[in-house]
């Protein structure tokens, strides 16, 4: 019996902590009531408390009787039955309290709550594209059972700025989004102590700022009762460290797969998915599969509005990702691959060169009426040919060896005398062709003459050095 | 070839063994063998090596290709979907066709530019059969010998016209 007891108690500490581990909100919570009028108090509070006991319980310390306050959370007034569990609350979360304004006693739910039901709608209007192949459902495995899902709370994940940009070790390893918060707080001045008016309708009012509007409660601020709302989010998964970190970013194409949509890579039904605007889905490994195959090939798209982004892997008509954090997924030597090749294509489209000496690469912006680019790693280049300066044609030009850098200078004369840089400007000039396109020096080692260039995708012709035509195939495709 | 299943009792999801494009041939090679487009068989057995797969084909009745038997090879990379199948016919009889070469070579555009990881070995199938059903007069392509002779092995690595959709 005393045995069983043991055994007994140490199963309930295991699931304890075990719970504890999942869902954080099983245990006290300290957090932050602020009232508008500046005080604020911290609480330590039990999750099954429901909101009235917490009013009786800071009443005495704010200064407002329990009967004639309103505990605002991301923009709702919460009702007395609400339970604190049901709230989204993290640890250092912080609510705020205000004088009640006696007719507003609607009930509300709380806005994690709206959402799921948004997300979920949006969903709905989305999903008559999919695509998948078909027959694929009766190689299904069985469907979680809905009563396995956890409560109906939206989930949000998002690009966390102080979780995610920690070293992780393995610069190769992917990153796995954050869950992320949704709060809401005064356009104006900033404060979290607004009643929205209004739910919001669509992902667009909880992206774009001044698109619902509120009651603004704080005490002093200049728009008051006629505020507008602006939703952000918070990482849920650090306890923050100051009050006023910076927000996380939305990945708002990554959701719960709440209906159970197959991967269409994988063809596996995953909990997380990305959902792209064309309504195709894909999880998050083959996510990632697909990021990292089209960084090593260079095929990122480069999009005046969105930046260096991904159609959806069919390669729907407007299906670019617009928020191109989600990239930030990638492992972090594939994004710093990202950043460079953004950086790279973006100098080239607006006009700019990238010094062609090796390990520099700067991005130059050259004057419009001189051929002559001098680099500050000391290179001097000609922004036509991007071989090294020289006067007159192109095609037959002569080096002039100008100084390398900045610290020293060399004699032009005794420089064209180096017989090992003469042979090696020689050998590269013998053995290479520029790009037709953009000019990069191209070494052919064997093959046929059809050439793809590595760095613009053009396809040329070796022999021509024109674009590949169906005439080059059919008269000197092999030389 | 067997299919392990390891079920997860936490999240339902089912943990199929092996890599993630190991485990979408998987789950094609059983709906195919289950629902196979018309006039194709594929044998569920087939070896250990899951990149290479051999389907058979029959002309469907009505068409030119009444009766005639065909073998298409399919060839994956570790980056399937995201990178097309090779394709092409082998074996004794390549069927006669404006878009099939002598060598088994096929010119279909979703084979390289049009390829999504959308699209599948089903569908890859069924724009085959309804390639050849659809052909009006059984020819080689025009510039069949020339090609033969000089292209290269994978037919991936041909940049194809694709100008004619009637045939």
């Amino acid at each position: 019996m005393f045995l069983l007891d043991f055994f007994w108690s140490l199963w309930e500490s295991i699931t304890h902590i075990l719970t504890f581990s999942r869902n954080p909100q099983n245990n006290k919570l300290s957090i932050h009531v602020k009232s508008n009028t500046g005080s604020s108090v911290d609480v330590d509070l039990d999750p099954q408390w429901d909101i009235g006991t917490l009013k009786e319980a800071i009443a005495p310390k704010i200064g407002l009787p329990a009967d004639d306050m309103e505990i605002i959370l991301a923009g709702k007034s919460l009702d007395d039955s609400t339970t604190i569990a049901e709230c989204d609350l993290g640890e250092q979360s912080v609510l705020h309290a205000v004088k009640s304004h006696g007719q507003r006693q609607r009930r509300s739910r709380p806005l994690n709550q709206i959402m799921s039901d948004l997300v979920e709608e949006n969903d709905a209007t989305l999903t008559t594209v999919s695509e998948v192949p078909e027959n694929q459902d009766s190689v299904q495995p069985p469907v979680a059972d809905s009563e396995e899902k956890q409560q109906k709370n939206a989930h949000f994940y998002v690009y966390c700025s102080v979780c995610m940009t920690k070293s992780t070790g393995n610069p190769a390893t992917p990153l796995k989004p954050k869950e992320g918060k949704l709060r809401v707080r005064c356009f104006s001045c900033k404060s979290g102590a607004i009643q929205l008016d209004s739910d919001p309708a669509s992902w667009s009012d909880v992206l774009e700022p001044a698109r619902v509007s509120g009651d603004c409660q704080e005490q002093g601020c200049s728009d008051g009762p006629v505020a507008w709302a602006e939703f952000f989010f918070k990482c849920a998964e650090h306890v923050p460290k100051s009050e006023n970190e910076s927000a996380a970013v939305p990945l708002y194409l990554i959701r719960a797969n709440s209906r159970s949509t197959p991967c269409l890579a994988c063809m596996d039904v995953l909990d997380t998915v990305v959902v792209f605007s064309c309504a195709h889905t894909i999880c998050l490994d083959c996510f990632n599969d697909y990021m990292t195959s089209k960084i090593r090939e260079r095929k990122f798209v480069l999009d005046d509005n969105v930046g260096y982004s991904l159609p959806c892997p069919v390669g729907c008509e407007g299906s670019l990702i617009t928020e191109i954090h989600h990239f930030r997924l990638l492992a972090p030597n594939l994004y710093n691959l990202y950043q460079q090749f953004a950086t790279e294509d973006f100098v080239l489209k607006s006009g700019g060169v990238l010094c062609p000496h090796p390990n520099c690469g700067m991005g130059i912006y050259p004057d419009d009426d001189c051929n002559t680019v001098r680099c500050t790693c000391g290179y001097v280049f000609c922004k036509r040919c991007l071989q090294g300066n020289h006067i007159g044609d192109c095609d037959n030009a002569v080096d002039i060896l100008t100084g390398l850098s900045p610290s020293y200078t060399i004699d032009p004369s005794r420089a064209a005398q180096s017989k090992w840089d003469e042979a090696s400007h020689r050998s590269i000039r013998a053995g290479t062709k520029p790009c037709p396109k953009c000019r990069t020096a191209t070494e052919r080692a064997g093959g046929c003459m059809h050439m793809v260039c590595t760095r613009c995708d053009f396809e040329w012709c070796w022999v021509c050095q024109t674009s590949w035509t169906r005439s080059c195939m059919g008269s000197h495709w092999f030389g | 070839m067997a299919l392990k299943f390891n079920r997860n009792k936490h999240n339902s999801k089912i943990i199929l063994d092996g890599e993630r494009w190991e485990r979408r041939l998987q789950k094609e090679l059983m709906s195919l063998v289950r629902e196979p487009p018309p006039g194709v068989v594929v044998d569920s057995d087939q070896g250990e090596n899951l990149s290479l797969w051999t389907i058979n084909m029959t002309g469907a009745e009505g068409t030119l290709y009444e009766g005639e038997h065909f073998t298409l090879q399919f060839k994956f990379s570790p980056k399937y979907p995201f990178d097309s199948p090779e394709v092409t016919f082998i074996g004794p009889n390549i069927p006669v066709h404006p878009h099939v070469y002598s060598n088994g070579h096929i010119c279909l555009s979703i084979l390289t530019d049009d390829w999504s990881p959308a699209l599948s070995v089903q569908t890859v199938c069924l724009s085959i059969v309804s390639m050849l059903s659809s052909c009006k007069e059984k020819k080689r392509p025009p510039d069949n010998s020339f090609y033969v002779k000089t292209c290269n092995k994978n037919p991936k690595k041909t940049k194809w016209w694709y100008h004619d959709d009637t045939v």
